[in-house]
């Protein structure tokens, strides 16, 4: 690598610096997602020789982790809490889309169609990795969905065994919550799954092509 | 299908080599711990995704190197040629390549390459274990129908999710007030693939059984006859099964019953039974019900053989079984596997041992190894290549 010895004075024999200091750089870099140890080795180096990106880099993080917040509503990544989304006239408080993670929230927001508003998870039920149903907001869930006088849920997790089984217990608790008697039952619905747009049929896998066949519709 | 060719670089003990197999018998000679199995290994590797002996990648490359390549090709249908190949990497996996491109995912390498594999330990099917025979036949439903393989996968991650939390259960790490309602989630995520496990292995357990009896009945010489059948653990399937199939219900010669039933009312009844034994399954802190419990019996002339047949008519029915196997590939997906033999003959008497020769090379391509040449004495059937091998080396020799 060429950035290995340069006049720094860092050589690098065995992984170990003579700067303690760049080394503790190397490794909290390298606790990042996606970064081994020597990509977090290159980039280290690269923010020690340019000085105005690693400056630039401290005060756009340092700014972000002040004002990035989750929204307490929904659990959107945002600024302001309340969000944009939860707090606009124009979303319609009685469709709540569920998602599992604030970043699922990005492609509908980026398609535009969906007026509704979301309700963000933060995860699936998984005990394996330790997550059971009271680590997810469920309570607040519940809540939500009589506070806003939610008329429907939809549930867009991921078609694994964790995402399915996190959509049925969410269909008994939702299903069993006292309604209003002026109002017709909380209607319950999820994303289809289908062939994607523009997909060409002969290079679908098996399970997407039996699902699109289950679920086909008149024409 | 055939193996027409294969390339093998720092594969166990195997020294870089190329093979042209023969279409038809090919023989591998060899002393006990040469290579022989490491070949049939290293050829029979791609169909599986991985060793059939169940080695960790790393203990596949060469002790001496840090890499290993495999390159096949295979003849599917007359002239449709494709290459098949898998890369090692010490500490880092594999990489499974079709015509030059990643194969991302291993179940996309199922029905590339179609195999049956006879060992001494494949053909313990009978008198073993029930997860042997349990995995012989998932095994065959998934290579004719994709579909099982992901009900079979999904059903055993959520198994898995739910045996974590009847754990922590047990153990007091999770909370009970709302166990039941997250068991009964899993439950019902459970309940939605057992039933497609159940209908797949009765279907597949009626389809095995003519040709497994046919094959039985010309291996053993005989007139036993073998049949086959689904012995699910639970009680909803069990009655389900009891039932009588509508007359002229299908075209099918030995329709099963599942196949009539309707499959959301089967889900239903399979939850109940599930759901019902929810306060055992608390107390034990484990599952105690379900496909992963299922068995299949098999019956030689009303004789169950996992308990009551000798040693050797449970190895002769083991060989009809799988070699039925193939039979139904071949019905279902118009396929003939590539068919390993590898030292099984020393495990049957010679008689046997010739007719499964003759049986199996009739319609497949075959891999022979065998230690004790005395073993195909005075066969010599067209087109048969002959190997030795010491110490991982490959010599091409004439027939014994
Ligand atoms: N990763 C490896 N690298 C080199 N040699 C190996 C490796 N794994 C196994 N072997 C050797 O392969 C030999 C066994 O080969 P095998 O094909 O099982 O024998 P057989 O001819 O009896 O079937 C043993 O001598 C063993 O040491
Ligand atoms: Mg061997
Ligand atoms: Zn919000």
């Amino acid at each position: 690598m060429e950035h290995s010895r340069n006049n720094n004075g860092v050589a690098n024999d065995g992984g170990e610096f003579q700067s303690p200091a760049l080394e503790r750089l190397v490794r909290s870099l390298s606790r990042l997602p996606g970064l081994g140890r020597k990509s977090a080795t290159r980039l280290a180096l690269h923010l020690v020789s340019e000085s105005a990106a690693a400056e630039e880099l401290v005060e756009s993080t340092a700014q972000a982790c002040e004002q990035v917040c989750h929204c307490g509503r929904c659990g959107a990544i945002t600024e302001q809490d309340p969000c944009r989304i939860c707090t606009s006239e124009r979303r319609d408080p009685k469709l709540l889309c569920i998602v599992a993670t604030p970043v699922d929230i990005l492609p509908f927001e980026k398609a535009g169609f969906y007026r509704g508003r979301y309700f963000v998870l933060g995860g699936l039920l998984s005990p394996l990795d330790g997550v059971r149903a009271e680590d997810l907001p469920f309570g607040r869930l519940v809540e939500r969905v009589r506070l806003d006088g939610v008329d429907e849920v939809i549930i867009a997790l991921d078609s694994s065994v964790e995402g399915e089984t996190t959509a049925l217990y969410m269909q008994r608790l939702l299903q069993e919550l006292p309604r209003d008697s002026d109002r017709d039952a909380l209607h319950m619905t999820r994303l289809a799954t289908g062939i994607p747009v523009g997909g060409a049929l002969a290079y679908i896998d098996e399970v997407t092509l039996q699902r699109a066949f289950q679920f086909r519709r008149d024409f | 299908m055939r193996i027409l060719s294969a390339t093998v670089r720092g594969f166990r003990n195997l020294q870089e080599s190329t093979f042209e197999f023969s279409p038809r018998v090919n023989l591998v000679l060899g002393r006990n711990g040469e290579g022989k199995t490491n070949l049939l290994e290293a050829l029979n590797y791609y169909a599986l995704g991985r060793s059939h002996r169940g080695a960790r990648i790393d203990d596949l490359i060469g002790f001496e190197t840090e890499s290993a390549f495999v390159q096949l090709e295979i003849e599917t249908k007359p002239d449709d040629v494709m290459r098949c190949e898998f890369a090692f990497e010490r500490g880092k996996g594999n990489r499974f390549f079709l015509d030059g491109e990643v194969v991302g995912r291993r179940a996309d390498l199922v029905g590339i390459l179609n195999t049956v594999y006879f060992d001494p330990e494949s053909i313990r099917l009978v008198r073993g274990e029930p997860s042997r025979r349990r995995h012989f036949v998932d095994q065959g439903v998934s290579e004719s129908e994709p579909i099982f393989l992901s009900h079979l996968t999904a059903f055993q991650r959520t198994l898995k999710q739910k045996n974590g939390l009847l754990r922590d259960l047990k153990r007091g790490f999770a909370d009970y007030s709302t166990a039941r309602e997250e068991l009964r989630a899993w439950n019902r995520e459970l309940a939605h693939h057992a039933v497609e496990i159940s209908i797949g292995r009765d279907d597949y357990a009626h389809r095995l059984t003519p040709y497994a009896d046919a094959s039985h009945r010309a291996l053993t010489g005989g007139d036993c006859g073998l049949e086959f059948a689904y012995r699910p653990a639970l009680e909803t399937v069990r009655s389900k099964l009891a039932e009588e199939v509508p007359e002229n219900a299908s075209n099918d010669p030995i329709p099963s019953p599942l196949s009539f039933c309707e499959k959301e009312q089967l889900e239903r009844d399979i939850l109940s039974e599930i759901d019902y034994i929810m306060e055992s399954e608390i107390k034990r802190g484990r599952t105690l019900c379900g496909p992963q419990f299922d068995d299949f019996e098999v019956r030689q002339d009303e004789l169950d053989l996992r308990v009551f047949g000798s040693q050797g008519e449970g190895r002769a029915a083991a060989i009809s079984l799988i070699l039925a196997r193939s039979d139904v590939l071949h019905e279902k997906r118009r396929i003939r596997p590539v068919i390993f033999f590898d030292d099984i003959f020393s495990e049957l008497d010679s008689q046997r041992g010739q007719r499964l020769q003759e049986m199996a090379s009739g319609l497949h391509q075959v891999f022979i190894a065998t230690a004790r040449p005395g073993d195909v004495a005075g066969w010599d059937p067209p087109e048969m290549k002959t190997w030795s091998v010491h110490a991982g080396r490959f010599d091409q020799t004439e027939s014994p």
